[in-house]
Order: structure tokens, then sequence, then C-alpha cells
């Protein structure tokens, strides 16, 4: 059932057995596996069934280095969905080394290994549309697949493992029925505010649930229509964060009345070892043998998910190296560079203003402007224009008009050059954080300042993992991979923190002194509260989080099941 | 001795695999009943109106039990059962009723026998509840409400879904193929009909019929498009479905009734009717543990039936 709380009276307060805050990914996920449980769930989201200005505006907030981070209310949407309605789609499990505790890694080690979320990963897969759960590239196919490169061999790179891309599926959309039809309550329009705790700050025992001034006559029977916002409550046996990882340290530290430091932060963790991902383009990569030497195309499984493989840096190598989880694609040269000669990629620098911000930022750049680089993007358009209008039908058939999206743009080079696209993990670290600034939002809520930090050593799995990889290529006779040793930091962090991947901000562990919440994802010393998401994650792993963070969702699910009878 | 049992429809997808069955069972003798006169018919065959409760009632004469697998429009179907239930008050034979999960109309979630029948879907639905209320006043019937009937030559739930599958007119529906297909292999209904003749306990009782751990619409596509080897299969988009319902059913409904009003023989691609995708989303998962306890039917495993109805196309 779907609800609107502008069409709520004033003061109204909701029962329910647990009660999600936040309709994206994971709350969708969550609500979705608990249907049938006989559990009353009421999910309630802030935002409506399409984005909206003023809510989206609640996001807003500071950033203490604006060329490190994204301004707050970029790379996540405040809506039904969440920031699914934004998706890249990029889906792969994480890898076993990623739970372990390396003494080189600082802060590593989850409390749980891969075993405990590995049997929710099948349905995160089915969730997320993105066929079977197989990552590799043997496995996953009947037919042989291209060698990525061919005749690499590489003692510290294997090209067999695979990432998935989702259609990219947005979870309002695509289960929008099911929790319409289900036994399951969603209240549009529901911003939390307030967690009231119990006198003895062990449990909580009423929220408070604002909406903004009804301007639009979005409540849909118009009984909402006042114009003023209005306050709700809500009753919940147990209650599950999944606002994302930069909305759920807001909500921790934002409420103070039992908790002087906020809730689940009495050792000051709440909010810090903030990860994204470190993520580059670097160097030149040439390669010998004729058009077949290399594959960096997509492989669509039977179900028609894309798939592609990418270089991924072995577990023995990260501890012999002690160095962090780090993978790599090869990628298209640069677009601002004219002399790539390439009418594609000319064509996606005339492009840049109809890209979203989000996918703009990592595919062109600003710099200077100069009619000698506009010229020759010309020129290249122009010299190679059947090139250009067959790149325009793909991306309009596959892409533009397909219902499963062609994930990426991917340019093959006739004369085997390409660029390499790294993504590695990010260390866990204190001293990256999230807090409170001194503004508040039009609902009374303080504002969020990111204080997003990287560390030596994350420059350093970047350096020795290319380093390697160089060494490798050179190596295995398959060709040369170039590139400014001297240039992997400023490269790594040429665009800052990748974007959407809020990791780490309420740490699983079993220390209450080092994390927010213990194995089963409830915060430290409180009886009913629950975190769901990126947020729990201990460390970042090389991969994309979304998958992960709809697993956990669902092994929440099966541990509120069976815990609340 | 054999048992005469008489099946009406006989000459139906059902009822020419039932025909077989009894055949085959060792203890039935059955006739086959049909409209349609056949110079060479394997079985024991009468030339029948169902509808005509003197001729149905001369039929019965010697008869122990009747299959009622008629497939016809709705004023029919229950024409023909309204003369079957009084023509068998002389004799009161054991009849077995083939009727339909239509008779649930809309309604969502796990379906058990005991669930209401709801008219919400249209005439045929109706006409098998109707028939259904008829049967109740009747007595000695065994009511079948299959799933969809899958199976080698099934037009509805194989054979035209494979056409589509090939064409990539059907694939992955994302949200619209999350209904449950309640599918059962056409042995397996055949199965239902004789322990239903045979069971004294299935006396007046219904039963569900549709294999259990039934997958959802998507599944069944996919699992059919590889079995198939129609694969990768599509993602197919809301904006497609409209198309096809609203833009390209019409035209070629019309086009297919008037090549067959000017007797041309024109092979035109099926529309896929709006009905069909409706019946693809509703989430609806027909209980069978009544007819595996009563009936002790095991159901046939989907992907061998697959391999081998692909095998066969």
């Amino acid at each position: 059932m779907i609800l609107d709380a502008l069409d709520l009276p004033d003061g109204h307060v909701l029962d329910a057995d647990i009660c999600v805050v936040g309709g994206g990914a994971v709350g969708i996920s969550l609500a979705l596996e608990l249907r049938g449980s006989g559990l009353d769930v009421l999910l309630l989201e802030s935002g409506g069934e399409d984005e909206e200005e003023d809510t989206q505006a609640l996001y807003a907030g500071k950033v203490v280095d604006e060329r490190m981070h994204s301004p707050p209310d970029r790379y996540r949407q405040r809506r039904f969905g969440g920031s699914s309605t934004i998706w890249g789609g990029r889906c792969m499990p994480y890898d076993p080394i990623d739970f372990e505790m390396r003494d080189y890694m600082p802060h590593s080690g989850w409390p749980i290994g891969l075993d405990a979320i590995q049997p929710y990963y099948p349905q995160a897969n089915r969730l997320c549309e993105v066929g079977r759960f197989d990552y590799t590239i043997e496995t996953s196919f009947d037919q042989p697949s291209r060698p990525m490169i061919k005749g690499f061999e590489s003692t510290h790179f294997t090209t067999d493992t695979l990432e998935r891309f989702s259609c990219p599926t947005d979870f309002h959309i695509r289960y929008h029925e099911r929790l319409a039809s289900a036994g399951i309550r969603v209240l549009l329009h529901a911003n939390v505010t307030g967690l009231h705790l119990h006198a003895d700050g062990k449990a909580v025992e009423r929220l408070t649930v604002k909406t903004l001034a009804d301007k639009k006559g979005a409540g849909k029977t118009g009984a909402g229509k006042t114009g003023s916002s209005k306050t709700l409550g809500v009753r919940a046996k147990r209650v599950v964060l999944a606002t994302g990882g930069l909305e759920i340290p807001r909500l921790l530290l934002a409420n103070r009345d039992v908790h002087a430091n906020g809730i689940g932060n009495a050792h000051d963790v709440v909010g810090r070892y903030y990860m994204c991902h470190v993520a580059g383009t670097i160097g030149t990569l040439h390669f010998s043998g004729g058009g077949d030497a290399v594959w960096n195309g997509y492989d669509v499984s039977d179900e028609g998910v894309y798939c592609r493989r990418r270089l991924a840096l072995r577990p023995e190598t990260q501890r012999a190296e002690r160095i962090g989880n780090f993978v790599a694609r090869l990628h298209f040269p640069r677009i601002t560079d004219p002399r790539h000669n390439h009418a594609v990629l000319s064509a996606l620098y005339f492009a840049k203003p109809i890209i979203s911000y989000e996918y703009r930022k990592r595919l062109t750049e600003d710099g200077p402007f100069s009619w000698a680089t506009w010229l020759h993007h010309l020129r290249n358009v122009v010299l190679g224009w059947p090139d250009a209008a067959g790149f325009a039908w793909h991306m309009l058939r596959d892409r533009k008009l397909a219902a499963r999206k062609f994930p990426s743009i991917i340019i093959r080079s006739r004369s085997n050059l390409y660029s390499l696209d790294f993504h590695a993990e990010q260390a866990p670290n204190p001293e990256s954080r999230i807090r409170l600034g001194s503004d508040t939002d039009p609902l009374g809520m303080p504002r969020l300042e990111v204080d997003w930090r990287y560390t030596r050593g994350d420059v350093e799995t970047a350096e020795r993992s290319l380093a390697l990889l160089a060494a490798d290529i050179q190596a295995s006779g398959v060709g040369r991979f170039d590139y400014d040793p001297a240039s992997v930091e400023y490269e790594m962090t040429r665009y800052g923190a990748y974007g959407g991947h809020h990791i780490g901000t309420a740490r699983m562990g079993t220390d209450p002194k080092e994390s927010v919440v213990d194995t089963d994802c409830r915060v430290h010393g409180m009886s009913n509260l629950y975190i769901a998401g990126s947020a729990v994650f201990p460390t970042s792993s090389q991969a994309n989080p979304t998958l992960t963070a709809v697993a956990l969702a669902l092994r929440l699910a099966r541990h509120l099941k069976e815990h609340i009878a | 001795m054999s048992r005469h049992i008489l099946v009406l429809g006989a000459d139906g997808y059902i009822g020419r695999r039932v025909m077989a069955g009894l055949a085959g069972s060792g203890w039935a003798a059955p006739v086959a009943a049909g409209r349609r006169e056949v110079l060479s018919s394997p079985h024991e065959r009468i030339r029948l109106d169902a509808t005509d409760q003197v001729a149905l009632a001369r039929a019965l004469a010697g008869v122990e039990g009747v299959v009622n697998c008629i497939a016809a429009d709705g004023d029919t179907m229950i024409a023909a059962a309204r003369a079957l239930f009084a023509a068998a008050e002389a004799t009161r034979p054991r009849i077995v009723h083939l009727s339909s999960m239509a008779v649930y109309g809309t309604q969502t979630g796990e379906i058990e026998e005991t669930a209401p029948l709801v008219d919400d879907t249209g005439a045929y639905g109706s006409a098998k509840i109707e028939i259904e209320r008829l049967a109740a006043g009747y007595g000695p019937v065994t009511v079948l409400r299959p799933g969809c009937v899958y199976g080698p030559d099934s037009p509805q739930w194989t054979t035209r879904i494979a056409g589509w599958l090939q064409a990539r007119r059907l694939g992955d529906l994302g949200a619209a193929g999350d209904g449950i297909a309640n599918l059962v292999h056409v042995e397996d209904v055949v199965a239902a009909v004789l322990a239903s003749l045979d069971k004294p306990r299935a006396e007046g009782q219904a039963y569900n019929l549709a294999m259990a751990g039934a997958p959802d619409w998507n599944g069944y596509l996919f699992r059919f498009a590889k079995a198939l080897g129609a694969v990768p299969i599509k993602r197919i988009g809301n904006r497609a479905l409209k198309i096809e319902t609203k833009f390209k059913a019409p035209p070629l409904k019309i086009a297919e009734i008037l090549a067959r009003k000017a007797k041309l023989n024109i092979s035109l691609p099926e529309p896929i009717p709006p009905s069909l995708l409706r019946l693809f989303r509703q989430d609806i998962r027909l209980v069978p543990t009544k007819a595996e306890r009563d009936l002790g039917l095991a159901w046939t495993d989907l992907d061998q039936a697959l391999a081998a109805i692909a095998a066969s196309l």
C-alpha cells in the first residue's frame, strides 16, 4: 500500500512491527524480503514518486575541500527509489580478502566473513536484475569467451572475474507494484527527524516524522493541502535506518536528547572512517597484435545481462605487496584531448552539456576553453562522421531506447590504444569523516559537513598496482603500458572521491569503542535500532557497494523475522 | 473388466491426451465424443453435440465415468454442462470436470481450493464459475482447476510462447513478468483425471493443478528460451509491451479476421493479447498440496519437460 504523509492529519501516530527508514535499493529490498512474514512493515520515504526540488534540497550541505568531494546533494537522490534512480548499475560481490584483518591495512577486518553474506548474494542478484550469481568468465558462459588481452599472462592480475550490469534497476519503478500490493505500507513525503529514545537510552520509543509544506498539492486526496508542514509520529518494535551512508550519521548525530554525543556515538565513531573509492584514468596502453588482440567490450549472458571482464589484483599479491584491493579496465583515451583523433570521443566532447552531472564529471573535465582544441574536435567529428553517426545510432537503440541499457561507452581502438581506468580500495581512516555543520535545513535538521580524506596507503595501493601491471604487460610481451608514476596521486584525486559510494560511517564490529553496529547490524547498546546499507561496511573493497548493501539488507531481514516473534 | 469412460471434448488439446491416458491405463475403455466425424480414430468414438441432452443421455448408457474437457465459448460450455448434469441424473456416473484457475479471478496471494470464486475477468471465468455451481448441484463430481497447461504442442502455453520468444517479442519482462506461472504439464492433468476417476475420496472435491514451486513468468520465459536456444533473452520494456497490445494487436486481429473471411491462406504474426499480459503480472499462486495428497500427483520436472518440448519443435 502506498500512502502519502501529506494526506494524514497533523499529529497522526502510526504503529508498526518494523519501521524501515529510507526507500532506496536497500530499504526496498529489506521491505520486500519481509513480505509474507506476518510482520507489519512501515517504509518511510522522504520523497515522492518523482524528484521534488525542495525535498532534494534537504540533502544540501558543506564540503570541507570542494575539490575532494562532490556536494552532498549530488550522487544521491532523496525520492522513492533513492539513488537507484540514477544508478550506473555495476555489480560485483566483495572478495574473501576484503573481510580479513590485514595487518598492513589499518582498521581492517570484518567481524563476519564472506560466508555470512554469501547465502544472500543470489537473491540480491535477482533484485538488482543482474542474472545468476556467478562472477567468473568460465562459469558464467557456456561458450568460451574471447580473452581480454590475448597472450597476457600475469602473476599479479587475473582477467577472469566479471562485473555484471543492472538495467540499471530503478527500485521504485521496478518494485512499485509489489510494494503497493503486499502487506507493506509505504509512506511518502515522510522525513524522519527525531529518534526518541526510552529514558534508559537503550531503545527507540518513537520517531518524529515531518513533511515539508505541500506547495503543489502532492498529496493524493487533497486532505493534506493545508500548505503547512506537518508532524507525525511512528511507534515501532524495531527501527531500521536505510537512508544511505551520509544520512545515517546525520540522523544518529542529530538526535542527542538522551545521549549527549548522539545515538551509538559514545565513543565518537559515528560518521568517521568515511570511505568512497579512489579511482582514476591514467597512461597509455599500446597492445601489439591485430584487431582481435584485445576485447574490452561486454559479453552478454543468457539472461541478457551485460558482463565485462577487468584486470583484478590477485589477493596473494595484495598480501605480498601489503596494499589494498584494486581493479582496472581498458578505457578510451582522454576525451578532452583532441589528439586522439577519434570522431566519437570528440562528439562526446560536444555532447557534454546534455550529459548529467554525475556522469559528466568523470567523462569530461572542465578546463580553459581554447578555439584550437574546439576546432580540432570539430575536425575529428567531420572527418570521422560515419563512426560518430554509427555510435549515435548505437547509443540511441541500445541505451536511450533500450529497457536494459548498454552500460557505458566502449570505443574499440583500431590501433589498439587505450588508457587505463582504475578503481581501488580506500583504507578506513578515522580522520575521514561526516559531521554536523552549523546550518539547519527547513525541517530543523543540522546540515552535513563532509571531510573526506585519503591516506598515503591509498596512493600506494594505486601506485604499486599500476607498476605491477606495467611490468606484467611488458613481461608477457603483449604490449606496453606507459604512464607517469609521479602523476598517480594527482590522477586518482583529479575528481576527488569517487561519487556515490558512501561507506563505513556506521561500521560493523564487536568492540563498541571502534564500531557502531554489531554483527546483526544492530546499534551497540540499542535493543531495537538497526542500520542497513554500506554505512556498516568496515572496509571498502574494490567493489561497488550496492550489491553487497542489498545482500546485507536481506540478511538483516532474516534476522528480524527470526527475532521478532 | 474395463470401465467405460466417456470423454467430452475429446478432440481438444487436453481431451486427446486424456483419451490416450485412459486407453493406456489398463482399467478404462474410453469413448471419445466430439462434434466432428473422424474416419480413422484409434479409439472408440461417437459423434455428439454435447449441448443435446437427449443425445447425451443415450451416450451415457453403460458409462461409469465422464470427463468433461469441453473448451468453447462461455454459453456453449454452460449449455453443455447443463445438458450433461441433467442427462446424468438417470445413471449418476462419476464426472470429472475440467474447470480452470480463471474461477479465482484477479485474486492474488496463495490460493487454496477453499478460496472464493471471483467473477471479475470476463465471460470465460464467469462460465467456469457457473458450471462449478451446476456441478455442486449434481454431486458425484471432481472439479479440476488447472493453471496454465503446457506440454508438447500446447498452443496456448507452449507453441505460441516459443514463437514469441524466438522473435524476441517476449523475454525478460521486468515488473510485467512478476506474476506466478501456475504451470501444469498436460500429462500431470491426465494423471489427475485418471486418479479422480479411480479414487473414491476425490468425489465432491475440487483440486488446484499447478506444479509445486512454480516460477514467476520471467523465470518460465527464461527457462523456456534457454531450452529453445533463444538466448540471450531481451529485456522487454513497458513501451514495447504497450506497442504490442495497443498498436500491434488490434490491426493483427482485424487482418486475421479479414484473411479468414476472404479465405486467404496467409500467416500473420500472432498478436500478444492484453489479457495475457495481465496474467503475467498477477501474483497468484495456486497451492497444489491437496492434489498431491489426495490424487498422489508428482509434478513433471519443468526443465526436463521444456527440453523435450524444444526438441519436438
